[in-house]
């Protein structure tokens, strides 16, 4: 085992995904603390021409795993010679369905141990040290490899758990993976692929979310939220009631089979909080909740509860804010 | 004939009030239990395309302690024919991979054409199971499905994708996960809760599905926990009630500039 730190590096359209970058950055740090190299593991359309400029983020080097565009899990048995000939400490994966699936298929294919998702992460004593909120934000627990667990330790990321690096220079020395068959992976393929006419925002990478819920009411009911949002920069999101009404798509649906986010400002329009919503948005640094129900259960956990109208208030919210701007 | 195995996992209730053994371990027999409530949109998603026709049998199988049984008998109540359960001292504790393991052993020898889970357990939230499951299996994997077809020998599952979705397919047999899109589960009715006391429900060892406790590393689990806690208090909610809404709007101008967001 080396003291290296791997990580998935998701290209798309030729680009690195916002994933890759908070990775790159979170393994030059846990590399700093086990004396190693940040590793990229790169894969996604686009990643052999791009796996370079992950330098810049804080990878050392870089192994190509695949430049194709079917389903990630496409590149498993790739990601696992890759790790093999790495053989690095710990494997950074994102929590995003694409990450979990090439983690798990790492974790079968390697019998090694899985933390996370993590809300935080180091090396103590050359071993991964997790820390992660367990069922359902009531339990915080840290965890760490059993004596003698076989390395790497994969663990989960979620998003905004690190910062990009910025102004980074330096190309990440690249390599290909080693040849291997995809195997089983490889045949699961995309039969059929339906875009959007228009492209959804990441949720992910939004800094500031007004997310609506059920008391949003309709379609029409969003763009009030859309208004707020544009006014700070952010971003718009839902609850599951809301995608499941058709109302908002499910890309932006945000809870425990949603996006799980981290901005710095969550903004809740008529949304009552349950727990499935709560876990999705818990780690949000600041949380200001409008309802009219005195009694909804936001109330609980948001830093700031106002109990109103939201239709009467948000558009006025939106005007203050761009007086104040002005 | 095509079938299909439905795995599912006994989890303490959102409600109920979670306890730690002494070695820090989830106290299971402490707390109220339920089916993982997304394991129910495979449950639903199974019992759906047994009733289209296209599949002839709906097996349940668990790992878990003994009272895991209980979760098995509620999931016969909404329909399926049968369940099967993988009880064993030496699974106490037992992580992903080791849950990955004796689910693909027990799978193995059931030998589905499917293998369906749902996204993710709600104690733990990891979604690792399915991809591990696969890997262990040698089969192709499924993923985080809206809704599951079956054809022609070939599973097909609805996935989003970055604005819109994509049908990703591969030829059966397959390990497939299903989201909380495929449809509300049903409830189980008094005559199927009857019925379920009459259907098939066989505990295995692990030495029925041909694992030692060697071939789970000697051990359970791979990680360890060191530490259980409380989350941080939270400072206490400022509320903001019986203001007009030009006043509400000062309020949370106010709150958000001294705190810099905007």
């Amino acid at each position: 085992m080396s003291t290296d730190v791997a990580f998935l590096a998701e290209f798309a359209d030729g680009a690195p995904a916002r994933s890759a970058l908070e990775l790159a950055a979170g393994a030059a740090e846990l590399a700093g603390q086990s004396g190693g190299a940040a590793v990229a593991l790169a894969y996604g359309p686009g990643a052999d021409a791009g796996a370079a400029g992950l330098g810049a983020a804080g990878a050392v080097r870089a192994v190509v795993l695949g430049s194709g565009g079917g389903p990630a899990i496409g590149h498993a048995a790739a990601l696992a010679a890759a790790v093999g000939q790495v053989e690095p400490l710990a494997v950074l994966a994102p929590a995003t369905p694409n990450g979990r699936d090439l983690a798990a298929a790492l974790v079968g294919l390697l019998g090694v141990p899985a933390f996370g998702p993590v809300r935080a992460v180091e090396v103590a004593d050359g071993r991964i040290r997790s820390e992660q909120a367990t069922l359902q934000g009531s339990v915080i627990t840290v965890s760490e490899p059993a004596e003698g667990a076989p390395s790497p330790s994969i663990v989960l990321v979620l998003a905004n758990t690190f910062t990009p690096v910025e102004g980074g220079s330096g190309d990440a020395e690249v390599s290909e993976a080693p040849s291997s068959d995809a195997g089983a992976f490889g045949r699961a393929r995309i039969a059929e692929s339906h875009p959007a006419e228009a492209a959804v925002v990441n949720l992910e990478e939004a800094s500031v979310i007004v997310a609506g819920g059920r008391g949003v009411g309709s379609e029409e009911g969003f763009a009030p939220l859309q208004d707020l949002a544009a006014a700070l920069g952010g971003a718009v999101g839902a609850s599951r009631a809301a995608a499941d009404a058709g109302w908002i798509a499910y890309q932006l649906q945000i809870g425990q089979t949603g996006k799980v986010v981290k901005p710095a400002l969550y903004i809740a329009c008529g949304i009552s909080g349950a727990i499935q919503h709560r876990v999705g948005m818990q780690t949000a640094e600041h949380v200001v909740a409008i309802n009219k129900d005195p009694d909804a259960p936001i109330g609980e956990f948001a830093d700031l509860f106002v109990v109103g109208d939201l239709f009467q208030i948000v558009p006025k919210l939106t005007q203050e804010i761009k007086r104040r701007k002005a | 004939m095509t079938s299909i195995v439905v795995c599912i996992k006994q989890v303490p209730a959102t409600t109920a009030e979670k306890r730690y053994t002494a070695d820090l371990r989830l106290d299971r027999a402490s707390a109220e239990s339920v089916i993982n409530p997304l394991d129910e949109y495979a449950i639903e998603q199974a019992l759906k395309l047994a009733e289209s026709g296209a599949l002839d049998k709906v097996t349940y199988l668990s790992m878990g302690p003994e009272q895991a049984a209980e979760a098995l008998r509620r999931a016969l109540a909404m329909g399926g024919d049968e369940a099967y359960l993988v009880t064993d001292d030496a699974l106490a504790g037992a992580d992903e991979w080791a849950t990955a393991r004796v689910l693909a052993a027990a799978l193995d020898k059931l030998a589905p054409d499917v293998a369906l889970m749902g996204m993710a357990s709600d104690d733990a939230r990891g979604s690792l199971v399915p991809g591990a499951v696969a890997a262990i299996r040698g089969l192709p994997l499924l993923s985080y499905g809206a809704e599951l077809t079956l054809a022609d020998g070939a599973a097909r599952i609805r996935r989003l994708s970055a604005s819109g979705f994509d049908i990703i397919e591969a030829p059966l047999p397959v390990v497939a996960s299903v989201t909380d899109q495929v449809g509300e589960p049903r409830y189980a009715s008094l005559k199927g809760i009857m019925a379920a006391k009459r259907k098939p429900l066989e505990t295995w060892s692990l030495a029925d599905i041909g694992l030692a406790a060697d071939d789970l590393h000697g051990a359970a689990a791979l990680t360890r926990v060191i530490e259980a806690r409380p989350p941080e208090a939270k400072p206490p909610t400022e509320r903001v009630a019986d203001v007009d809404a030009d006043e509400a709007v000062t309020r949370i101008v106010d709150w958000l500039a001294a705190r810099k967001l905007v």
